[in-house]
């Protein structure tokens, strides 16, 4: 018997209806920038970059148009250990973050957290590779480095 | 119609914290002024959280959780919950019950399809608000719509399960992406037909056109493994799985980027 391939239709726009907004405003989070590659705005979120752009090159080359500032976020434990987030801010724009610690409590977990972490850093500080857009693949972590990520831009912003 | 420039186009990206992990956001807005797409992106991510809120099993004040304990009746609930279990009902029949939301411990619990539906409804939000193209990624699970370029699709790595930051193949996608695996979190996922670990796979990705069943069926896949396979092509998605030893398996149209990919996997599955 052949079935149809299902696509949901027609339900997400009548449910959209009735969200409501939510106290949690996009600006405050971690990264919204937009880049133009016509301007001097550092290259780090232009879709023209046709090589994998590394986090210090582009704080190097951020460094040059604004004012770089760092914060180190909170030890957050989670269930297989803990990590730490450093978010570098080159103006009003995050253009680094790297993890300044990382321990984890088994080796079990220590596989579990180099696989997971680069893949946040990646998308938490919009690196472009030429070849991928994306990642798909969960990571456990995510909670305890968004956490520390979190209270590292805090101190940012204070 | 000229071909959009691929150098100065627009790009806004953002990372939302919800749902107890991170989901991240690539837009581009193709002539939508920027305030509009920043208010796209607010409404989009008002979505997440009011799905966080309904569906969480973290909250106990959510309406999952009080479904869950008693004493909320599906009717009680606002009007979504109805609109994800009758999703749910259809991924288990599509998947011959290997994805059963019906079979798990403390009642019904659709988490292995509500951050896929989720995702997806964010991204309907984006492209109904005029954005021109963007690929929602809720940890791992990605909805997209249009193109990043008039001359490619949107291209997705998929994760190997044990390689620290190693890509097991790149695909590329006008739809939907899903991967679950036990890896990152243990063996959180059960087979439905015997109560026990999900444990035929040790990862599980399937493409297609909704994250909604794509989510559902790689949840499934983790149980099935590839006797799944026939199940998943029928509702129109590809596969492709790590089973326990590590070599791949997958549908013979699963959409890999390239020769060389497939050519990488079919190595790894010698």
């Amino acid at each position: 018997m052949k079935r149809a391939p299902i696509v949901l239709a027609g339900t997400a726009a009548g449910l959209i209806g009735v969200v409501s907004y939510h106290s949690s405003s996009p600006s405050s989070a971690v990264a919204v920038s937009s880049a133009s590659g016509s301007t001097a705005t550092p290259s780090s979120t232009a879709a023209s970059a046709t090589t994998t752009t590394t986090a210090s090159t582009k704080t190097a080359a951020a460094t040059a148009s604004a004012k770089t500032r760092t914060a180190t976020g909170s030890d957050v434990s989670f269930r297989y250990g803990d990590l730490q987030v450093k978010v570098t801010m080159t103006g009003t724009r995050v253009s680094d973050i790297s993890l300044v610690q990382l321990n984890a409590s088994d080796p079990h977990s220590q596989g579990i957290d180099q696989a997971a972490i680069p893949q946040l850093q990646q998308e938490a500080t919009s690196a472009q590779s030429a070849k991928i857009d994306g990642v798909s693949g969960a990571s456990y972590t995510s909670a305890a480095y968004e956490q520390s990520l979190q209270s590292a831009l805090d101190k940012l912003k204070a | 119609m000229s071909a959009l420039p691929t150098t100065g186009e627009v790009i806004v990206r953002h990372a939302e914290p919800v749902m107890g992990t991170v989901v991240s956001f690539d837009m581009r807005p193709r002539g939508l002024a920027f305030e509009r797409s920043r208010a796209a992106l607010a409404k989009a991510c008002a979505v997440l959280h009011r799905a966080d809120d309904v569906f969480s099993l973290y909250k106990p004040d959510s309406s999952l959780s009080r479904l869950r304990s008693g004493e909320l009746r599906v009717g009680d609930c606002p009007p979504e919950v109805a609109v994800v279990l009758a999703l749910c009902e259809l991924a288990r029949e599509q998947s011959d019950a290997w994805f059963d939301p019906w079979a798990m411990p403390g009642g019904v619990d659709p988490t292995g399809l509500v951050k896929g539906w989720a995702a997806r409804q964010a991204a309907d939000v984006l492209r109904a608000e005029g954005v021109g193209a963007a690929m929602v990624n809720a940890a791992g699970d990605i909805a997209v719509f249009g193109r990043p370029a008039p001359t490619r699709m949107w291209r997705v790595g998929v994760r190997a399960p044990h390689a620290p930051d190693g890509l097991l193949c790149v695909l590329e996608t006008e739809g939907a992406v899903a991967t679950s695996g036990g890896y990152e979190r243990g063996p959180h996922v059960r087979n439905p037909r015997t109560g026990g670990p999900a444990s035929a796979a040790l990862s599980a990705t399937v493409c297609g056109p909704d994250l909604t069943f794509a989510d559902a069926f790689a949840t499934g896949l983790l149980a099935a493994g590839e006797p799944g396979f026939p199940d998943v092509r029928r509702a129109g998605y590809e596969a492709l799985v790590v089973r326990t030893d590590g070599s791949c398996a997958h549908t013979p149209a699963f959409p890999f980027a390239g020769a060389t990919n497939a050519g990488d996997v079919m190595r790894r599955s010698a």
